[in-house]
């Protein structure tokens, strides 16, 4: 295959050898970037995040009953959980007479009407959802279902807003920020939820601490 | 099309008239006259003055602009303000000009004119202090803000001199974005766009049923009133230095 | 009817009311979404702008290093990464890559880049199915149209158009509500995702200093792209490196605003490289193919600023001339104000066959005011055209303008001019061909001419 490599690099050194004095790189804080309506330590991490999320058309919960009583109104009957998750949310769910599979399986995957995985985080100043893949069990489980359902385990991963989730990116190799459902406004810029992935993101909260 | 804050503000000036006074709003140039000199002004008027070059500049053709551009610097020559009743002529001298010049040699004087160039009501607010106008005029105005008085602090005088006046109503006027289509060559070179763009604007401005339609511009006025005038739709309108002095020169 | 001789202004002119209204809708509802959603969330939205302008020039003219910085840590991440020169070595460095994986079908996220290189034609040659994910684009692809508006691809479509089209391409019976259509659509890709084997996007930004990748959607298409294949492709234009993951925020707080009054696009997505061992899923390979066609010529130019562009489309919702047009009406990949500014440029010895389109401006100002990296677009439309003034093109409708500069430098010749009605030919607006100007007086009057008024008025004063 060929690979311009050397000629690409060749052609940018060679546009900028006519520059004399080369534009420096501002220094600048990033509290800059917050917007005016982020509370940071004056408001509770989790109830700004609670807020913004809702405002995206996210949902937010705590309690795992709540959960079940969504499902079960909604008429989301049968879907997906992380088998870590099985012990504090899918027997619940199988309990409360709700259908839950533990394997996920590429060759149906419109069988599964919920899935439930883990959230590696939330930001509390954009109301977004932090999803990585060492901790996602599968990126289809987290996105074909109609109902995705992100669960926090760790409180300390509730960072209070954007520039501290970038310096939290960490190591892993993909991360994905979800500030809501999958949306779209293409078609006369009507606004559209549920396009390729959920049409109902819900965050929720559970374990020690919270 | 931000300026330096330290350009010259004494109260002997010389007027650059603009080109469309020369043709068509001799009584814009007068009032900017009479109002200059009812705050204390002495006004000259520099007689070889023709045209700040933006016409050639716009057009590209930046060598016309450069020889234009360096003979007006030279009739303005010295270190008296010069004040513009155009926000467009007056960011050709300090903006346009920077463009311009920018890889030229000898700018000692094209510098030294973007330096004492003030568009008028900035003058009249910011370089003289002037904040009130005398007097009363039960009208409500749709105040025009000009392109390129985008970024510059013309905008905000002229609302706090106009709304100083007894009995004035400033209305805002809807897509306060979009410009009224003159754009100089670029309505005869572009008929259509520039119509429709007018349009899009007159329609802004009718929709308020304002009794006068003010700017800082006479290019845009002359536009948006040429176009409401084929479609019989009667729109008034006055440079905002016009309003003052037809409210009153007695200000001292 | 006016008789224009400007192929945009003509293009206007013929552009179907309903079009023209469609897209004119669609831009202002964005245009006061941006504005409120700036103006609630910062107190000075404009020192935002100018600080990310800085970051981004700070970067192209440092974009030598970056790339090699960028290169490396993307390689140490594990990725493929690869350097084309011209539309056509991207092409074939993408039908490459797919042959060496035995991949016949590819799902595609919505990226202006591979509309440049117009991928999906050639891959279709090639027997490679390439599917556009994005509902706009999706809906252009089946349609055979080209997107007219970075943002909203199919802004200049109705609702009822779309459902003749789906109707027409077998997805269903006719049907023009929008959710139906969505639904149809989801149903039909996903299909797609789930037989592909192998995703491309496009990235709109590069961090230098980890390799990351930012690829967001807010269908989640991207995603699904890379959920459900071995394979990630990424084309991505080289002026898309910025220097550090913390200038990630502050270009994603700017251009989900900017494009669409969001804080956040829904899904963003950060791609440091393939997967790795502890990961159950995504690609195994990762390729970046960094894409130049043009750009270095451009940042050897004294345009280079044009190369900040994050391709947000605030730009061609506030202009004036877009509002009437369309981006089809720019005749390129790229419309509104950045188009008429990059088109030209990108087109490198064809730039004749563009230069009309920088003078399709009233230099209004409005790209620049809300323009996320604060490109001094009318400056840099003023240097092309001044670029097709030295160059000699002729473009009908363009007066000469050194006869008005040897008026506007005699005092003397002005002064009578003013007086004389001869002037009528010699004035910046009225100094045009008598054809133009009657087109002009067609829709509008003139003032009362009153040459010579006010400087017999200012003499006088003199007098007395």
């Amino acid at each position: 295959m060929k690979n311009d490599e050397d000629t690409v690099k060749l052609a940018v050194k060679e546009a900028l050898l006519g520059l004399g004095e080369r534009a420096v790189l501002p220094e600048y804080d990033s509290a800059l970037l917050l917007s005016a309506r982020h509370k940071g330590s004056e408001q509770d991490g989790w109830t700004e995040f609670a807020e913004n999320f809702s405002a995206v058309s996210g949902k937010p919960m705590q309690e795992v009953t709540d959960l079940v009583e969504f499902l079960k109104e909604g008429g989301f009957g049968k879907g997906y959980c992380d088998p870590e998750l099985k012990q504090a949310v899918g027997e619940v769910l199988v309990e409360a007479g709700l259908q839950v599979s533990y394997e996920f399986d590429h060759q149906r995957v419109d069988d599964y009407v919920f899935g439930i995985t883990k959230a590696s985080g939330v930001i509390a100043e954009s109301g977004t959802v932090i999803l990585n893949d060492e901790d996602t069990v599968d990126r289809l489980a987290a996105l074909a279902p109609w109902v995705h359902v992100a669960v926090l385990t760790d409180q300390k991963k509730v960072f209070a807003n954007i520039p501290q989730a970038i310096e939290n990116l960490g190591g892993s190799s993909n991360v994905i920020w979800v500030t809501g459902p999958s949306k779209t406004a293409d078609i006369e810029g009507i606004l559209i939820e549920g396009v390729h992935g959920p049409g109902v993101q819900i965050c929720l909260r559970i374990g020690e601490g919270k | 099309m931000s300026q330096t804050k330290s350009r010259p503000a004494g109260r002997k000036v010389l007027l650059m008239a603009t080109c469309l006074s020369d043709v068509f709003f001799a009584d814009m140039a007068k009032a900017t006259v009479e109002v200059l000199e009812a705050v204390g002004c002495e006004v000259i008027f520099p007689e070889a003055q023709t045209c700040c070059g933006q016409p050639a500049f716009n057009s590209g053709d930046f060598p016309a602009a450069e020889k234009i551009g360096r003979y007006t610097a030279e009739v303005f020559a010295g270190d008296l303000p010069v004040i513009v009743p155009s926000g467009s002529c007056a960011a050709m001298h300090f903006h346009g000009s920077q463009l311009l010049f920018e890889d030229k040699a000898d700018t000692e004087e094209v510098e030294s004119l973007a330096g004492r160039t003030w568009e008028l009501f900035d003058f009249l607010v910011n370089g003289l202090g002037v904040k009130q106008w005398a007097g009363t005029l039960n009208k409500k105005i749709a105040l025009h803000h000009s392109c390129h008085t985008r970024g510059s602090d013309t905008g905000a005088a002229m609302e706090t001199l106009l709304s100083s006046i007894e009995g004035v109503e400033l209305v805002e006027v809807g897509t306060p974005e979009q410009c009224c289509g003159f754009g100089g060559t670029f309505s005869v070179t572009f008929p259509h766009l520039s119509g429709e763009i007018g349009q899009v604007k007159l329609d802004s401005v009718l929709e308020q049923s304002p009794d006068l339609l003010v700017s800082a511009d006479m290019s845009c006025l002359m536009h948006m009133g040429g176009l409401a005038e084929k479609q019989n739709k009667n729109i008034e309108t006055r440079h905002a230095v016009q309003v003052l002095r037809d409210v009153g020169l007695k200000q001292r | 009817m006016s008789k224009s001789v400007q192929p945009i202004d003509v293009f206007a002119r013929d552009l179907p009311r309903e079009t023209r209204d469609a897209v004119l809708s669609s831009v202002m509802t964005r245009v006061a979404g941006r504005k409120a959603k700036l103006e609630e969330d910062y107190g000075d939205p404009d020192a935002l702008r100018r600080l990310a302008g800085e970051v981004k020039q700070h970067t192209l003219e440092h974009l030598d290093e970056y790339l090699e910085q960028a290169e490396a840590a993307l390689l140490k991440n594990g990725a493929k990464v690869h350097f084309a020169s011209t539309a056509e070595d991207a092409r074939e460095q993408v039908l490459a890559i797919l042959n060496e994986n035995g991949s016949k079908r590819v799902v595609k996220s919505k990226s202006m880049v591979t509309e440049e290189i117009h991928l999906n034609d050639y891959l279709e040659k090639n027997g490679v199915e390439c599917v556009e994910t994005d509902l706009g684009e999706f809906i252009i692809q089946i349609d055979e149209d080209t997107p007219s508006h970075i943002v909203q691809p199919i802004i200049h479509k109705n609702r009822r158009q779309v459902a003749e089209s789906f109707e027409e391409h077998g997805l269903g019976e006719y049907n023009d509500d929008p959710q139906t259509i969505t639904r149809r659509a989801r149903k039909h890709l996903r299909e797609k995702y789930l037989q592909s084997d192998a995703g491309m996007t496009g990235a709109n930004f590069v961090s230098a200093e980890s390799g990351r990748l930012v690829v967001v959607t807010n269908e989640g298409n991207a995603r699904f792209g890379m959920a459900a294949n071995g394979l990630h492709i990424a084309l991505v234009g080289i002026e898309k490196v910025v220097p550090r993951d913390k200038d990630l925020g502050l270009f994603l707080n700017l251009l989900g605003r900017s494009a669409t009054a969001q804080q956040l696009t829904v899904y963003t997505q950060f791609i440091k490289g393939p997967r790795s061992a502890e990961q159950p899923s995504g690609p195994e390979q990762m390729h970046v193919i960094f894409l130049d066609n043009g750009r270095s010529k451009v940042l050897a130019s004294k345009e280079r600023d044009i190369l900040r562009c994050i391709r947000c489309g605030a730009c061609l919702n506030v202009c004036p001339v877009y509002r009437q047009t369309s981006g089809h009406g720019y005749r390129a990949v790229y419309g509104g104000p950045v188009g008429a500014v990059l088109s030209p440029l990108l087109a490198g010895d064809d730039f004749p066959k563009y230069a009309d389109l920088p003078k399709a401006s009233s230099l209004c100002g409005a790209c620049n005011e809300v323009c996320p990296v604060n490109i001094p677009i009318p400056e840099l439309l003023l240097r092309l055209r001044s670029r097709a003034n030295q160059e000699g093109i002729k473009s009908a409708g363009s007066p000469p303008m050194a006869p008005f500069a040897k008026l506007a430098t005699s005092p003397k010749l002005w002064r009578t001019a003013m007086t004389a009605s001869k002037a009528m030919n010699h004035l910046p607006i009225t100094m045009m061909p008598v054809k133009p100007l009657q087109a002009w007086l067609k829709i509008r009057t003139l003032p009362k001419w009153s040459g010579g008024e006010f400087r017999r008025w200012m003499k006088e004063r003199g007098r007395n």
